[in-house]
């Protein structure tokens, strides 16, 4: 094809962050969500933690569980945000990328001529803070689906035309 | 062509066998503990024959809805009376054709077909049940319809000769009875339903009975303790034969008459004794290639070839019936010259292997280093200082990990990518890289403190029953050039299916 494969906003100045070119961030705005869907740690901490002090009688449960749910709280948070800030994808002419991960890390390739079907996610929270979901399906198992939380609204958008393009040229199946 | 068709006029029997299977347990459980109580309860004794009337008027019904017609790029099949459905499939989507015939069909000359296509849950269309003859024309039809270039109109051109690849005498199917362990699972699991259906610890009570009477057998004879590791040794060694003895068995109606033949770049295999299954699949539809030898198998010098396909087909809903087994059991020459013919590029097996690296081993080991002391805890509640013997797992353990280190490996080739390793279970597997669907570089905490990282390559219809297909601790600028090129590769080449 002959297209530029996306069009990398020229207002973006944090492209070349981690020193690779290509690789796009994602919107650190988007790091709220994270940090509130990681609080949810917190909960099954709690359980856990007021499950073996009832069991063991070592401390009241009504001491462990908040505590527990606290530190699983901001710990969760904490993960999560960063998790979040060091998320970055790529589109090129090879496919699409999503690297992620701080401890363990992951890079995960799609070809685009692997893509089978493509889903744009927009809950109420991302919707507000102009955000996106893209979900990139393959027919494999294992690594079926790869997910991107919290693209720009419009990058997500561009992205999934950019890949569904392909769709259209491509009778995969 | 473009008349509507029926099934065969018995197919409504052959329906009600079917649902009379589903059904069979509720049935007899009515039959058996529902009239017990009160013989003279009359909706008791009556029920049965109307649930089994119901399902007669049920399955006729479906016979005089259901309505097949040919068209000249795919099948439409009419279905249903109050909720009606009507389907579509295009010859070019049908990954596999099946034919099923069971001994109760091989009687009506009848068959069950049933075809199916990537991805989803069930099969596209279940047939059951058509005419031989008609079956087979079917089948024959999608074979040459379903082909890349359509051929010429006209008539169906006849069935093409085809070419044996693989047939098993009756020495090496029960050869593959001997080495596998159907027996052992079908007992296990016969013990284990048996304990769940029968009522009221039925066999909770039997299995304390007999073994009370058993004890108090051997006590009336005053053994002496070693004459009883005797006797435990021989009862032993009884179920180990009688389990195996079973293997043969099912080996035998499961794979009697099996025969591997491609015909027009398509795969057919046949096998059953009772039950007579003929599946086939297009060559270019399977997704990726499995090898294995169990221990048995290597002492017989033989090994199996399975393929992984892309059609739909659900672990618990599986029975068997789908094409995933091309070598039973067959000598490793005869595996990989199945192999390089089926995949004429391939130049399997590799030349070279890339080992292991020798600093690797030790992180096979860290599941077995991290469980065993945990184990010996655990078994220090009930059995105090006797839990230490379970530390002797440790070495054994590292001595595994060890081997299977050894026999681990990669080569990526140009064409094919193929992993391997196990110690007692060996297994090869491999895959095209035009069947590669997506690719997966990552690094544990580990990994990156020795600078390793390990390579998943993910394809379709892998059922999660096989080894992954994952080159696993290379060092990074290996995994990283590894990635690079297949990335490369992958974009430059469109999926074939």
């Amino acid at each position: 094809m002959s297209e530029l494969p996306v069009e990398t906003p020229d207002t973006a100045p944090t492209t070349t962050q981690d020193g690779t070119h290509g690789w796009q961030p994602v919107p650190s705005r988007g790091a709220w969500l994270a940090a509130l869907g990681g609080v949810m740690l917190g909960i099954p901490l709690a359980v856990g933690a007021a499950f073996i002090s009832q069991a063991s009688g070592w401390m009241s449960p009504w001491l462990t569980a908040p505590a527990a749910l606290l530190i699983g709280a901001v710990l969760g948070a904490w993960v999560s945000v960063r998790r979040h800030l060091r998320t970055r994808w790529k589109l090129d002419d090879s496919g699409f990328a999503v690297r992620r991960g701080n401890w363990w890390q992951s890079e995960t390739h799609v070809p685009i001529s692997r893509v089978q079907h493509l889903d744009l996610k927009r809950g109420p929270l991302e919707r507000g803070l102009g955000l996106a979901t893209l979900v990139v399906h393959t027919a494999g198992t294992r690594q079926a689906t790869v997910n991107v939380q919290a693209l720009d609204a419009a990058d997500a958008e561009r992205l999934r035309d950019r890949l569904a393009r392909q769709l259209d040229v491509d009778d995969a199946l | 062509m473009a008349v509507e068709q029926r099934l065969h006029p018995w197919s409504w029997l052959f329906v009600l066998v079917q649902q009379l299977k589903q059904f069979i347990l509720p049935l007899i459980a009515l039959v058996v503990f529902g009239g017990r109580g009160d013989p003279d309860n009359l909706w008791a004794n009556l029920g049965p024959v109307i649930a089994v009337g119901v399902l007669v008027v049920l399955s006729v019904v479906q016979y005089f809805t259901y309505r097949y017609r040919i068209g000249r790029d795919g099948l439409t099949i009419r279905s249903g009376w109050l909720h009606r459905s009507l389907r579509e499939i295009p010859f070019a989507r049908i990954h596999n054709v099946g034919i099923h015939q069971s001994l109760l069909h091989r009687l009506f000359q009848v068959a069950e077909v049933r075809l199916e296509s990537a991805g989803g849950q069930k099969p596209e269309a279940e047939m059951r049940v058509l005419s031989l003859s008609a079956a087979n024309a079917l089948e024959n039809l999608i074979r040459h319809r379903g082909q890349a270039a359509p051929a010429a109109s006209g008539d169906i051109p006849a069935m093409p000769a085809s070419n044996t690849l693989l047939a098993l005498p009756l020495a090496e199917v029960i050869r593959l009875g001997l080495a596998s362990n159907r027996g052992m699972v079908v007992v296990a699991a016969a013990f284990g339903l048996a304990w769940q259906v029968l009522p009221d610890k039925m066999m909770a009570r039997l299995v304390q009975r007999y073994s009370r009477e058993a004890f108090g057998y051997a006590s009336h004879l005053e053994w002496s303790w070693q004459s009883g590791v005797l006797a435990a040794l021989a009862i032993l060694a009884l179920v180990l034969v009688l389990t195996r003895l079973l293997s043969v068995l099912l080996a035998l109606v499961q794979f009697h008459g099996f025969r591997l033949s491609e015909a027009d770049r398509r795969l057919t295999v046949e096998r059953g004794l009772l039950t007579r299954l003929r599946n086939s699949v297009s060559r270019r539809r399977i997704q990726a290639w499995t090898l294995r030898e169990g221990v048995v198998q290597r002492w017989l010098k033989r090994r199996s070839l399975h393929i992984d396909t892309a059609v739909a087909s659900r672990v618990d809903h599986d029975d068997g019936r789908a094409l995933k087994v091309l070598a039973p059991i067959a000598t490793p020459e005869a595996c990989d010259a199945l192999v390089r013919h089926l995949l004429p590029h391939s130049a399997w097996p590799p030349s070279q292997w890339q080992p292991m690296p020798a600093q690797a081993a030790w992180r096979l080991w860290l599941p077995g280093l991290i469980l065993v002391p945990l184990l010996a805890i655990a078994l220090w509640f009930p059995f105090g200082a006797w839990a230490g013997l379970a530390l002797l797992l440790w070495p054994l353990t590292g001595w595994a990990a060890w081997q299977n280190a050894r026999h681990s490996g990669y080569a990526a080739g140009e064409e094919l990518i193929a992993v391997r390793g196990g110690w007692w279970w060996r297994w090869w597997r491999f895959a095209e890289i035009d069947k590669l669907q997506a690719l997966r570089l990552s690094r544990t905490p580990v990994d990156r403190w020795l600078g390793t990282a390990t390579l998943w390559l993910d394809t379709a219809g892998d059922r999660g029953l096989s080894p992954p297909l994952r080159l696993r601790f290379l060092h990074e600028a290996d995994a990283q050039a590894i990635y690079l090129r297949l990335a490369d590769a992958l974009a430059r080449r469109r999926l074939r299916w």
